[in-house]
């Protein structure tokens, strides 16, 4: 038995209420009768900021079909600080690898993400622990219980990108070669659910995670997973908050966490949260089965719809502007040289060249750390997805613009100002409705393209389509059925822009000979 | 040297170089109110070359050019400039994404600022001036050769030039097209219209020129009436040119 799982062991569903209410109750009692205590340095303008990765039940998580709704012992400690603090609770969520970079750039005050309290992380950030843990290894319900860690020599084992757990094992690694036996085989998964998924899957023999998580885990898994062995890491016992490095925020945020251990409030949190208390006990397995009922709701639930509107949202500005700054390029591009163009060519070389997910970081993480500017509330993830990805679609867009200009006959311009079009008119009435025709086919296919591109905005964490998906998977573990929809909703997406593309290349017929005379009447 | 009093189109030892190539080389032309010029000549002689200058779709390197008794340089509007010269191409270049009612109305709408219902209408007389009015509403490659020359001439004497270009209007068309081109020549000149005409049909250049301009290697070699041209050419190499194209 973990210690964890003997602090969740008492748990009955009324003495839990009464507990946490009796613990606010207390909270809040002593917080008005005193002073209000002094506020630390990370929380500014009245708000407390804190960064989440809602994928890791039931530490922080998203406990309904509203992806805005963060629930998990998590939110409820940054709520009861908040209100410790008297100050107004902000939560942003994002994919777990954003996490201590959105900290490093001063995006949130404080990031409480399940994560564990580790030597190496203390070095760039200040952490303050709340809740003990233990570090767990997991196997399909059945498996024998392990006599030590060499025994998962030459298994695969699944562990949650980003975290320690990776790290961890690559030391175990080091300690099997140095005994002479072969190495586990590591794989890593951006989301907690799918390296449990693995393990189901029966894709890897066994996964590194948390006990806190695994008693949560273990309704929604119906018994079919079980601890078979606790490794004894004793740098694994703590879940901790971070926070930037401050020696006198770090001891105010201690003091913090120390008084509502004191009075109750973390106790009753961590009650309210347990299931059942044993985690090494199988139940009886269910087996799988595709619930329509999952995928329908899926449908026709406001964060899919949310999601997919976002999705859209997010493709449709891009591309938009992709296409407002490539016009103007591609006619630098296909005109004289001069420093602009060789300029061009440079940045359609570099948008072209470095991949879209780095591109999108680059922005959201790198970029604020150069030019403040980026790091105020304004510069929201929505606009920094809407700059990259435009940025991105620009260069290739340019490349499409370009060929399409280049496609019209030269003498059409002669035959415009032969007739005495000036410039401009030559390029509004004659070159572009002919250029247009040519970009268009290539131009629905890029945007296509970024339609599903999008879904890489999750990781800077961007509600869209996949990220909802995901959320909602991390909540249920029902896969198939979140997927298909999700399918279903990028699929409706393509096809509605297909019967676009249609539509206006009905528009070109007199490209055509066979079809202008029907369009002509 | 002075324009010619009365020569609504006057060029003066006009030069055009292509880098160190000389395209034109020393041209000079008088043409009188109403009359038909043909220009003929072997291939890369420079005709299209001399067309093209007159209304500056190519800027000469030196000598003069007037119209109207206005000399054309760098600073001329060229705007009003190709309001007064049409030019129709060897291959029309008809706008494909436009009906030929709107290949014809589009210049006077947007430099004209015409109206477009005024614009249509204009365009209208000269599509029925040409024998055309019927095919209003198609698009350009809906239509025979023949059919997008004469489209290709009503969209350039919408914009009611008093000189008009012609780059080789027969090349594409059979003989009956050929008489039909002929005659609309033959129209816009007694309404005025000055014609400068460049092409390779001997028997049109015969029956529609009053007089024939033959080019050889960027120069005129002789300006003479098409009778005396076919029967007693002045200078060797219209009378080999003329037995080529004969046999
Ligand atoms: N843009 C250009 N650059 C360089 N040389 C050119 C250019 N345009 C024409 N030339 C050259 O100028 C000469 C005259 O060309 P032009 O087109 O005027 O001949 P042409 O008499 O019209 O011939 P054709 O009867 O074959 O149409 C040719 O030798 C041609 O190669
Ligand atoms: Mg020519």
């Amino acid at each position: 038995m973990t210690p964890v799982m003997a602090w969740f062991r008492r748990p009955h569903a009324t003495c839990v209420m009464v507990g946490i209410l009796a613990a606010m109750l207390a909270g809040a009692g002593t917080a008005r009768a005193d002073t209000p205590p002094p506020l630390p340095g990370f929380i500014h303008d009245g708000a407390l900021t804190v960064c989440t990765n809602p994928t890791l039940p039931p530490m922080t998580f998203v406990n309904g079909t509203d992806v805005k709704a963060v629930d998990g012992i998590d939110m409820d400690i940054a709520r009861t600080l908040a209100a410790y603090w008297h100050v107004k609770l902000t939560v942003t969520t994002m994919d777990f690898t954003g996490l201590f970079p959105s900290l490093a750039a001063g995006r949130c005050g404080l990031v409480a993400s399940g994560i564990i309290r580790l030597p190496q992380r203390e070095r760039n950030f200040d952490a303050v622990a709340y809740q003990d843990t233990a570090l767990v290894i997991v196997a399909r319900a059945g498996t024998h219980p392990l006599g030590g860690m060499a025994e998962l020599s030459g298994r695969k084992v699944a562990v949650q990108a980003g975290t320690s757990y990776s790290a961890r094992m690559a030391r175990e690694n080091e300690a099997l070669a140095a005994a002479g036996h072969a190495p586990m085989i590591i794989t890593a998964y951006p989301t907690e659910e799918q390296v449990v998924q693995q393990v189901l899957l029966g894709r890897a023999f066994a996964l590194a995670s948390q006990d806190v998580e695994l008693a949560y885990r273990r309704e929604q898994l119906h018994g079919r997973v079980r601890v078979i062995f606790t490794p004894p890491y004793p740098e694994y016992r703590h879940f901790a908050l971070y926070i930037r490095k401050d020696a006198h925020d770090r001891a105010l945020l201690e003091q913090a966490v120390a008084t509502l251990r004191d009075n109750g409030q973390m106790a009753a949190i961590a009650q309210k949260w347990a299931i059942t208390p044993d985690t090494t006990q199988a139940l009886g397995a269910t087996a799988p089965a595709f619930h329509w009922g999952t995928f329908f709701g899926a449908l026709t639930s406001a964060a899919f719809m949310r999601g997919a509107f976002i999705t859209l949202a997010v493709a449709v500005l891009s591309h938009l502007t992709a296409i407002a700054i490539s016009l103007p390029m591609a006619l630098v591009l296909n005109g004289r040289d001069c420093v602009l163009k060789t300029g061009l060519t440079a940045y359609v070389a570099l948008f072209r060249g470095a991949p879209t997910l780095l591109q999108l970081l680059f922005i959201w993480n790198a970029l604020p750390q150069f030019l403040p500017f980026f790091r105020e509330a304004w510069f929201t993830p929505f606009l920094a997805t809407w700059l990259s990805l435009s940025i991105n679609e620009s260069a290739y867009q340019v490349e499409i613009n370009r060929a399409a200009l280049l496609a019209v006959d030269p003498a059409q311009a002669v035959a415009g100002h032969a007739l005495g079009l000036s410039r401009g008119q030559v390029y509004r009435h004659v070159i572009f409705p002919q250029a247009l025709r040519i970009a268009l086919p290539p131009t629905i296919n890029a945007f296509i393209s970024l339609l599903k591109t999008t879904s890489l905005a999750s990781v800077i964490s961007v509600q869209e389509l996949l990220a909802v998906t995901q959320i909602q998977v991390a909540r249920t573990f029902e896969f198939t059925e979140y997927y298909a929809a999700a399918l279903v909703y990028y699929l409706a997406m393509v096809f509605f822009f297909l019967l676009v593309q249609k539509r206006v290349e009905r528009r070109f017929s007199w490209a055509d000979q066979y079809r202008a005379g029907t369009h002509a009447s | 040297m002075h324009p010619e009093p009365g020569a609504v189109l006057s060029i003066r030892n006009l030069s055009k170089l292509y880098k160190d190539f000389t395209a034109l080389d020393r041209i000079s032309l008088d043409v009188r109110r109403g009359e038909k010029v043909v220009v003929l000549g072997p291939s890369g002689s420079g005709k299209s070359t001399l067309i093209r200058c007159l209304n500056r779709i190519e800027p000469h390197d030196s000598g003069s050019l007037h119209i109207n008794g206005q000399t054309i340089t760098a600073r001329t509007d060229l705007i009003r400039l190709r309001a007064l010269v049409g030019l129709v191409f060897q291959n029309y270049n008809l706008f494909p994404h436009l009906n030929v009612l709107d290949n014809c109305a589009l210049a006077p709408r947007l430099v004209r600022k015409m109206p477009r219902a005024q614009a249509e209408a204009l365009a209208m007389r000269f599509l029925q001036q040409v024998n055309i009015a019927g095919q209003a509403r198609k698009y350009p490659i809906q239509l025979s050769g023949g059919q997008q020359q004469r489209v290709a001439i009503a969209r350039a004497l919408c914009m009611q030039p008093e000189i008009m270009l012609f780059d080789e209007p027969t090349a594409a068309l059979d003989p009956e097209a050929v008489s039909g081109v002929a005659t609309i020549m033959n129209d816009l000149a007694a309404q005025g219209i000055t014609i400068l005409c460049v092409t390779h049909e001997m028997r049109f250049a015969r029956h529609i020129a009053d007089r024939i301009v033959f080019m050889d290697q960027g120069r005129i070699m002789e300006i003479t009436p098409p009778g005396q041209f076919f029967t007693n050419p002045q200078t060797r190499r219209a009378q080999d040119f003329l037995n080529q194209m004969i046999a």
